[in-house]
């Protein structure tokens, strides 16, 4: 809200200035986000919490600004409108008829007749243009005027076009519209609540008026409006309509209802002031019972929740110079009856906050609590999160967060199903319309924002949840890596440079395994549509599939508009945790030497390598350490349609050091397995 | 003795001075320096002097000994230069070769950061779910349907089919947290008190997205919950916190402020960091007003409070039993400020001249 230090002057002596005022009110709780400076003038813009409606009023700040700096209310007067030297109404004709009391529980009219409407004078158009809003003419800007100061928003209709000069607050009809002072036609439906005359709305109730029944320099007679409507009601009015007023966001905050006729007298009495006219008769469908909230207020609890003693008479004094009334007193505790107009004290809790605010938080010294927490670390599958970044940092990839959300376009664009994906039902765009299935689309989403930004050899990762929805609507997410490679593999300036390949990322993951304790992983040919189908696998543990690695699809790379090749793997890492163990358990190395042989064969090409690896495995058995590839060629040297494979075997036996005869033995096995079982040549 | 030691110097850098290549010069080496060398025989004698000549002698061979290795050196880099040999020497201005390490995300090293020194205080990291519902999300954290204290938890809705328009609202509808609190609420009523969490995780909130706005951020959440915690704990708790991450040199200030979940409840800010509050709202010129904190010389970091006996009450605690401090922080607003970050879209376009800075 914005407030004017002039204007908060009329209802308490300010002796500090603007500056100052602002951080006494920020540091009780009425954040000042900013002051404007203005022709002799300081406006605080103040951001007013949600449980305090009593501060969206000039009375309601200035009563916080008496409680702090020990000065008194003054509040405005509405002398002479009821009781000794009013003025008497002439009785008329007018009807007013609640038909939801839940909704409305309290409506007031009051009838001006005569009045003469013009232009407000100076003093009310500076105080206005204060606010924040447009003068209009003398009687809008009073019940504009009367809002602000009291909180109360208030309504005047041309009583002249109120047909049958009849007020009935009921629910609208289906169907029916309001053209609204703003000028805008709007649909209602059976949930608003509106201000009808005998024939149509001609208010939406605690929102806006009609346009039909404004005041303008034609009207002669007034009705003016203050009433307390059901806070859910607005809210849910104004959020269908998507109208927020000055009225509606005080309605639905709730207003004070026991002043709803003392704004009522104080706006006729400005108006009697400054536009003339007589007073009319006065409705009120009547006065509400209240129950009167005792709450009680422990001292020992004021004190173990704050961590400071506060004395008991230091805690009478500050709320009661907040409004609340005494009713009680023991040693240990304390009786109070909170006033009307702060709803948002219920209990206990509720005082001691009050306390510990006019006191402030910075006279409570700090302090360490004393918990004993026994398990005060990561939880095991951040600590893997961690390890994996670890491992991928050291290896050069670099850890990105793209959206959770995004569009189906780009979905399609990647080629990957949305039959199960999560619709969001309000985005604010079509870049937030479902949520991601997979990562794949972020990855390819942030390597073409660094392709056209000209960084082109690329290594990422992405840690984080994807979502599905499982059967018809059970919501599921989980926790996901990807992985993305293009453009050239690291090598200086030593050799010509190459680009990277999908062995590569291959050696990543493998690289990442092997760190994490994961063994057995084996890859198996898939089709993805989002893959080429010249290269994408599986990526199995154990023989359980728990992602998929491969090249990306030409076609979905021009979709992308991505000219390199680009190779991505994607694990599940729920799965993936079920494998990791980062324990370590110590093993004596050997203490026999091992034997190493190569083996150089041509075999034709459809053997893979898995093939010749499982061949080698089988046959060695278990004086076989290791059987590595290192070195694969097809050229001049090799016939056509066949591939030259060279293998290292490393043989070793824990017991015994290995005689040559011994390895000789194996190794023709393994020459001869090779032989039969692929059609391999010794080259 | 002395006299000795000078005519091996002479005769040494005379020597050495006069060879023309590598070799004749480690043959110089090997006379001199060796292990059967003049000057290695130098120190061997020493033990014949008288003990009160002994240091200064000792002083004299080490510095001939200097003397001869620098000579040889300085030969043996002449000799080289001058293509005396063929040792092919190496460019060592070239660069090393070894490939760049990737970067952590500059959001996972906050986390990481936030959570260390929280583990250090005693507290334990916990995880919930971004999928949620109403209950948890709003209801069990005392904000009501419908009330204006939602205001300020926008969220997204979860459509489990097309809905055409608005429908009347009903209980347990799914969305996407909108704060990391409801894991509050998920983990009180699965635990007992005495504990202490933090709670790191992804929230979304339908935002218009500018250089301060995100729709999708993350969030640190704290609860300490026991028979006795209390609001002056909060204070030590968060202090402590502020001053590992920002430095100890920052002033901290509590304000009051409201959150439905926590009473009393307040906002922390810390002295800005840029201008430790000097461009502060005294600085009368609003030019020279500060950019980080315009002007106001502190900077907000978290919002905090009691946990409010209403949530207690919603996870089965008896209020009167137990008492809790709750806090949160937006983990990019932590990094923009740590960093000087200046939009916080950058956290999520991935370019690597952003990341590789972490």
């Amino acid at each position: 809200m914005r407030v004017s230090y002039n204007w908060l002057r009329d209802y308490v002596d300010i002796n500090i200035s603007a500056q100052k005022l602002a951080q006494v009110l920020t540091m009780a709780g009425l954040t000042v986000d900013s002051i404007e400076k203005r022709l002799g003038d300081s406006v605080l813009d103040i951001e007013i919490t949600s449980n305090r409606p009593d501060w969206l009023s000039y009375i309601g700040i200035a009563r916080e600004v008496a409680a702090i700096t020990g000065k008194k209310l003054k509040m405005p007067s509405a002398a002479g409108i009821r009781g000794e030297g009013a003025r008497q109404g002439a009785r008329g004709k007018v009807t007013v008829k609640v038909e939801d009391k839940k909704l409305c529980p309290r409506y007031t009219a009051r009838i001006i007749r005569n009045v003469k409407v013009g232009a407000s004078p100076g003093w009310l158009k500076k105080k206005i243009e204060a606010a924040g809003l447009r003068p209009v003419n003398n009687i809008v800007d009073i019940t504009n005027f009367c809002l602000f100061e009291t909180g109360e928003p208030m309504h005047a209709f041309d009583l002249d076009n109120l047909s049958g000069s009849a007020v009935i607050i009921r629910k609208a009809a289906k169907g029916e519209k309001i053209i609204a002072i703003d000028g805008a036609e709007r649909l209602l439906d059976e949930s608003m609540l509106v201000i009808a005359d005998s024939a149509l709305p001609a208010a939406i109730a605690g929102v806006m008026g009609g346009l039909k029944t404004e005041v303008g320099n034609q009207t002669k007679d007034i009705l003016l409006e203050a009433a307390y409507f059901d806070p859910i009601s607005i809210r849910r009015t104004s959020r269908l309509l998507a109208l927020s007023t000055e009225s509606s966001y005080r309605f639905e905050r709730k207003v004070d209802i026991d002043n709803i006729q003392y704004a009522s007298d104080r706006a006729a009495r400005l108006i009697l002031e400054i536009a003339g006219g007589e007073m009319g008769e006065f409705i009120d469908t009547g006065k509400i019972r209240h129950d009167k909230r005792a709450i009680s207020l422990r001292y020992e609890r004021l004190n173990k929740v704050t961590g400071v003693d506060i004395p008991p008479s230091k805690t009478r004094s500050i709320l009661t110079s907040l409004g609340a009334r005494v009713k009680s007193l023991s040693r240990s505790a304390l009786k109070l009856e909170a006033p009307f107009f702060r709803h948002d004290l219920q209990s206990e809790i509720d005082l001691i906050e009050e306390v510990a605010r006019v006191y402030g938080y910075g006279n409570i010294p700090e302090t360490i609590p004393q918990i004993v927490e026994k398990g005060a670390r990561l939880p095991f599958d951040m600590a893997v999160d961690n390890k994996i970044r670890e491992i991928l940092t050291s290896l050069g990839l670099s850890e990105i967060i793209t959206y959770s959300l995004l569009s189906k376009p780009l979905l399609l664009k990647a080629k990957i199903s949305d039959a199960d994906v999560i619709e969001i039902k309000n985005p604010l765009s079509a870049e937030q319309e479902v949520m991601r299935p997979s990562s794949i689309a972020g990855m390819l989403n942030s390597i073409r924002h660094n392709i056209n930004r000209k960084t082109k050899s690329l290594r990422l990762f992405e840690l984080g949840n994807v979502y599905f929805k499982e059967g018809a609507d059970v919501f599921k997410e989980k926790r996901n890596l990807s992985m993305g490679v293009t453009g050239l593999e690291f090598t200086g300036w030593t050799d010509k440079s190459r680009g990277v390949t999908l062995f590569d990322l291959k050696g990543v993951v493998e690289t990442l395994f092997l760190s994490l304790g994961v063994v057995e992983f084996s890859t198996r040919e898939v089709k993805d549509d989002t893959f080429s189908p010249a290269a994408c696998s599986s990526i199995e543990v154990k023989g359980e599939p728990l992602g998929i690695i491969g090249e990306i699809d030409p076609e979905v790379l021009d979709n992308f508009d991505i000219k390199d090749r680009v190779y991505i793997a994607e694990i599940d890492c729920e799965k993936l945790l079920g494998f990791v163990s980062l324990e370590k358990q110590f093993k004596e190395p050997p203490k026999y030497p091992s034997v190493v042989r190569d083996i150089s064969i041509v075999v034709d090409k459809n053997i893979s390598n898995g093939q010749v690896i499982s061949s080698i495995k089988e046959t060695a058995g278990r004086i076989l350490k290791d059987a590595q590839l290192i070195d694969r060629y097809r050229g001049v040297q090799i016939p056509d349609g066949k591939t030259g494979l060279t293998y290292r075997l490393e043989y070793q036996d824990l017991k015994r050091t290995l005689l040559d005869l011994d390895v000789q033995e194996v190794h023709f096995r393994v020459v001869r397995a090779l032989e039969n079982n692929l059609g391999a040549c010794l080259r | 003795m002395k006299e000795k030691i000078k005519e091996i110097e002479r005769s040494a850098l005379a020597e050495i001075a006069s060879s023309k290549n590598s070799d004749s010069i480690e043959k110089m080496r090997v006379k001199y320096l060796g292990r059967k060398g003049l000057v290695t025989e130098l120190f061997k004698k020493m033990g014949e002097a008288r003990p009160e000549e002994r240091a200064g002698l000792g002083q004299l061979i080490n510095s001939l000994k200097g003397a001869v290795a620098r000579a040889l050196d300085e030969k043996a880099s002449v000799v080289s230069g001058s293509g005396g040999a063929k040792i092919e020497k190496i460019d060592i201005t070239l660069p090393g070769i070894a490939r760049e390490v990737g970067s952590v995300h500059p959001v996972s090293k906050t986390i990481n950061q936030i959570c260390e020194i929280f583990i250090s205080l005693g507290f334990r990291v916990v995880e919930g779910p971004e999928i949620e519902n109403e209950h948890y999300n709003f209801e069990a954290l005392n904000i009501p349907l419908e009330h204006p204290s939602r205001d300020a938890f926008d969220t997204f809705y979860l459509s489990d089919k097309p809905v055409a328009c608005a429908e009347p609202l009903s209980k347990h509808k799914w969305l996407l947290r909108s704060h990391t609190s409801p894991v509050q609420a998920r983990f009180m009523e699965k635990n007992k008190p005495p504990f202490s969490i933090i709670i790191p995780g992804k929230v979304f909130r339908p935002d218009a997205t500018d250089a301060s706005h995100s729709f999708m951020f993350h969030q640190v959440e704290g609860l300490a919950v026991s028979e006795s915690v209390k609001f002056s704990d909060l204070k030590g708790v968060l202090t402590i916190f502020a001053k590992r991450m920002f430095g100890e040199k920052i002033k901290m200030r509590f304000r009051p402020s409201f959150f439905p979940f926590t009473e009393p409840s307040a906002e922390v800010d810390i002295s800005c960091i840029l201008c430790s509050g000097a461009k502060g709202p005294a600085a009368r010129d609003t030019r020279q007003k500060c950019g980080l904190c315009g002007g106001k010389g502190w900077l907000e970091i978290l919002g905090a409070g009691m946990v409010n006996p209403r949530v207690f009450k919603n996870v089965g605690y008896d209020p009167d039993k137990v008492a809790g401090f709750a806090f949160g922080m937006g983990v990019e607003r932590i990094a923009i400020l740590k960093y000087g970050i200046t939009d916080i879209r950058m956290f999520f376009e991935n370019d690597l001249r952003f990341l590789k800075q972490f």
